[in-house]
């Protein structure tokens, strides 16, 4: 594939327009349902690191033998886990 | 003849044009010279980027986003009361209340958040005023959002007792919510065509409203049933999953509630035009001449005796529109962990705000047409519906009064309905934060939490006439709103930027909203003293039917002397948060002379 075909095509005004107004509809409509989902399966993902990981932190949940066969598919997730578990949280954090 | 003068026409142009000069001149000035946003400068969105909480989304996506999660009853509702004062006041209001304070509020939350990492007002509360402050916020918001509920719950039970048809049709919408959610979520039906199968349900069931309209036949116990009813809706939203129930009812939702706006402000700018000839053609008669029935005033008190005066009544009365403490919440919740560069929160904050002032002006100009005598007691909480229906019926004539007005009772009913599932939910989570441990574990059930969040608001909605919770509702919203203006201040005056522009709205805010809630304790107040004196009329005031009799004083003066206390402990509250932040405001502007200079952009123009 040549250059030229991977590179975006500059957008003109009317492109531009639309684009801003799919956007906007979006981001009425769907955004916020769009992340809310993505937050519930955020802390499902929790819940399976906990599950799988939970021995190595001391809290055994499944056996080590289970663990360990689940490990290849928690490990591509664990620096994004730490980021999240370890950040600062409250109420406020809640609103949306 | 085109009449420009005697209809809204002129007051919607002025409106956007001075909108426009906020966003373009003030806004700018603002971005540039105080905040200094950079577009070169990393953003949280890209900064800790996981693809769930931070992820850069497109201005245009988090402008809709942001606007659609502010955007509620609080601008349609405020004005009904604010025109008590007149028309001009009320609009003078919405336009320098947004210029000068409004969308500053929730652009510098956002910007903020965006300069703290991307974390919540929760955390810099921490910071900036310690464990206390921190402790003081979340007392706060749950007395906050106990009186947003009530007041929210008492309107959803007034409106369906107002329209008849709106209560199918409410249900209709709620079904094709849980009809979407199945289909998009079980069935991975493509979203086209569930949302055209959704909007089908919900034109069907706004028919099906008008065709079979339930009126209750309580007398008025009517008021107390519907309230529960809408408890037990919002009860069913709080627990049940939010794919579910609460994100496909509030995606359909959408649809009605923002089309029934742009109607409104499409009519209001066609107003002069009705019956008017160009070009050889001629535009639809309206069937009644449309122009500004109410007066212009300004009355410095409530010429119905019952509100107070202008100043601090008027500026709690309307709040989302002109200023709101729950957008610096939404601000630096979610819309700041988002941004993908910093230049974007002008239009994103800043637009998004000073578009939900056209909403409010909307809503106004719906008032402003109408007679003096809809609002006489202000009980007519159908005067909005009645307003839009006029300002509509010329281009939408082709659909009957009835139609109208189910549509418009139900865009009201929709955005108290999906705000408040969201309020409710909130509660739950805020409770189960609190008190998931300890003595009182109990309350951090989330079925208990759930029940305690609807059942005081449900008892103070029975009780209470709406406009009295609407301004301890609007108080305590506004008052959230001076507080976040001074956490946007402190960290100004922390960077070595200039601080007047946000302090100076901030202090008026709060000193304006403490007042607010002191003249409305000191009339539940006076209240009980009077009854103490022999004089019922005030207890019975305050109260609304059937409590508002001699039969049932001994609850009318329970309830107002309840209602002296939940006024006493916000403005308690308040006040406690309102000095720290003072105190926290003036150390940071000590050790800023103290030390050498930074700049709200972290120094980078220095360096």
């Amino acid at each position: 594939m040549t250059e030229s075909n991977d590179a975006p095509k500059p957008k003109g005004r009317g492109g531009k327009i639309k684009e801003a107004a799919k956007g906007v509809f979006y981001g009425m409509a769907a955004h916020g349902h769009v992340t809310a989902a993505l937050r519930t399966r955020m802390y499902l993902e929790h819940l399976f690191m906990f599950i799988t990981l939970g021995d190595m932190l001391g809290v055994p949940v499944i056996p080590p033998y289970y663990s360990l066969k689940i490990l290849p598919y928690a490990v591509p997730n664990i620096k994004s886990w730490k980021q999240r578990v370890f950040r600062e949280r409250d109420f406020t954090d809640q609103v949306f | 003849m085109v009449d420009i003068l005697s209809t809204p026409f002129l007051w919607v142009v002025v409106t956007i044009g001075l909108y426009g000069v906020a966003y373009w001149g003030y806004g700018k000035w603002i971005d540039r010279n105080v905040w200094r946003s950079s577009a070169k400068k990393a953003t949280p969105a890209h900064m800790y980027m996981d693809g769930v909480e931070y992820f850069p989304v497109s201005r245009y996506v988090l402008w809709g986003y942001q606007f659609k999660s502010i955007a509620a009853l609080g601008p349609i509702l405020g004005p009904f009361i604010g025109i008590t004062f007149g028309w001009l006041p009320a609009l003078l209001w919405i336009i320098g209340g947004n210029f000068f304070i409004g969308w500053l509020q929730d652009y510098g939350a956002m910007m903020l958040s965006v300069r703290k990492e991307g974390r919540s007002f929760g955390p810099i509360t921490y910071e900036f005023t310690g464990a206390r402050g921190r402790t003081n916020l979340l007392a706060f918001v749950l007395f906050y959002l106990i009186i947003i509920s009530a007041t929210f719950i008492a309107l959803i039970a007034s409106f369906w007792n107002a329209f008849p048809g709106t209560f199918v049709a409410t249900v209709g919408i709620l079904l094709a919510g849980l009809l979407c959610g199945q289909l998009l979520y079980r069935v991975k039906m493509n979203v086209f065509a569930v949302t055209g199968i959704g909007l089908a349900v919900v034109v069907l069931s706004i028919y099906l409203g008008v065709a079979f309209p339930i009126t209750l036949g309580f007398g008025v116990w009517n008021i107390p049933i519907w309230a529960f009813v809408a408890a037990v809706i919002l009860y069913a939203a709080a627990v049940l999953p939010t794919p579910m129930f609460v994100q496909p009812t509030n995606y359909l939702a959408f649809y009605p509630a923002y089309a029934a706006i742009l109607l409104i402000l499409f009519g209001a700018l066609m107003t002069p035009f009705w019956g008017a000839s160009f070009l050889g053609l001629t535009l639809p008669r309206a069937p009644t001449p449309i122009s500004i029935q109410m007066p212009a005033g300004p009355f410095w008190f409530d010429p119905q005796g019952i509100l107070g005066p202008i100043w601090p009544i008027l500026f709690v009365a309307i709040a989302c529109g002109a200023i709101s403490g729950w957008h610096s919440l939404v601000s630096s919740s979610s819309s700041a962990k988002q941004l993908d560069i910093e230049t974007d929160a002008l239009p994103v904050g800043g637009g998004a705000m000073l578009s939900e002032g056209l909403l409010a002006l909307a809503s106004l100009i719906a008032y402003m047409v109408l007679a003096p005598s809809f609002f006489v007691g202000r009980t007519n909480v159908a005067a909005w519906v009645a307003g839009a229906v006029t300002l509509t019926t010329p281009f939408l004539g082709g659909l009957t009064a009835p139609i109208l007005t189910t549509f418009f009772g139900l865009v009201l009913i929709i955005y108290a309905l999906t705000v408040q599932a969201l309020v409710t939910r909130f509660f739950r989570l805020v409770a189960a934060e609190s008190w998931s441990e300890g003595r009182f574990h109990v309350f951090g059930n989330k079925h208990v939490s759930t029940v305690v969040g609807l059942g005081i608001p449900w008892a103070f909605a029975v009780s209470g006439s709406w406009w009295a919770l609407w301004l301890y509702f609007g108080g305590a919203n506004q008052l959230l709103a001076g507080l976040a203006i001074m956490l946007i201040t402190i960290h100004l005056a922390r960077t070595r930027a200039p601080t007047r522009f946000s302090l100076i709205p901030g202090v008026f805010m709060i000193v304006t909203t403490l007042a607010a809630l002191v003249w409305q304790t000191g009339t539940f107040l006076y209240s009980v003293w009077a009854y103490l004196n022999n004089d019922n009329s005030w207890v019975l005031r305050n109260v609304r039917p059937p409590i508002n009799t001699k039969d049932y004083i001994l609850v009318a003066v329970a309830i107002n002397a309840v209602f002296v206390a939940v006024g006493t402990v916000l403005f308690a509250v308040g006040l406690s948060m309102a000095v720290r932040l003072f105190r926290s405001y003036r150390s940071s502007m000590a050790e800023r002379r103290a030390r050498a200079p930074a700049a709200a952009d972290g120094g980078e123009r220095e360096r």
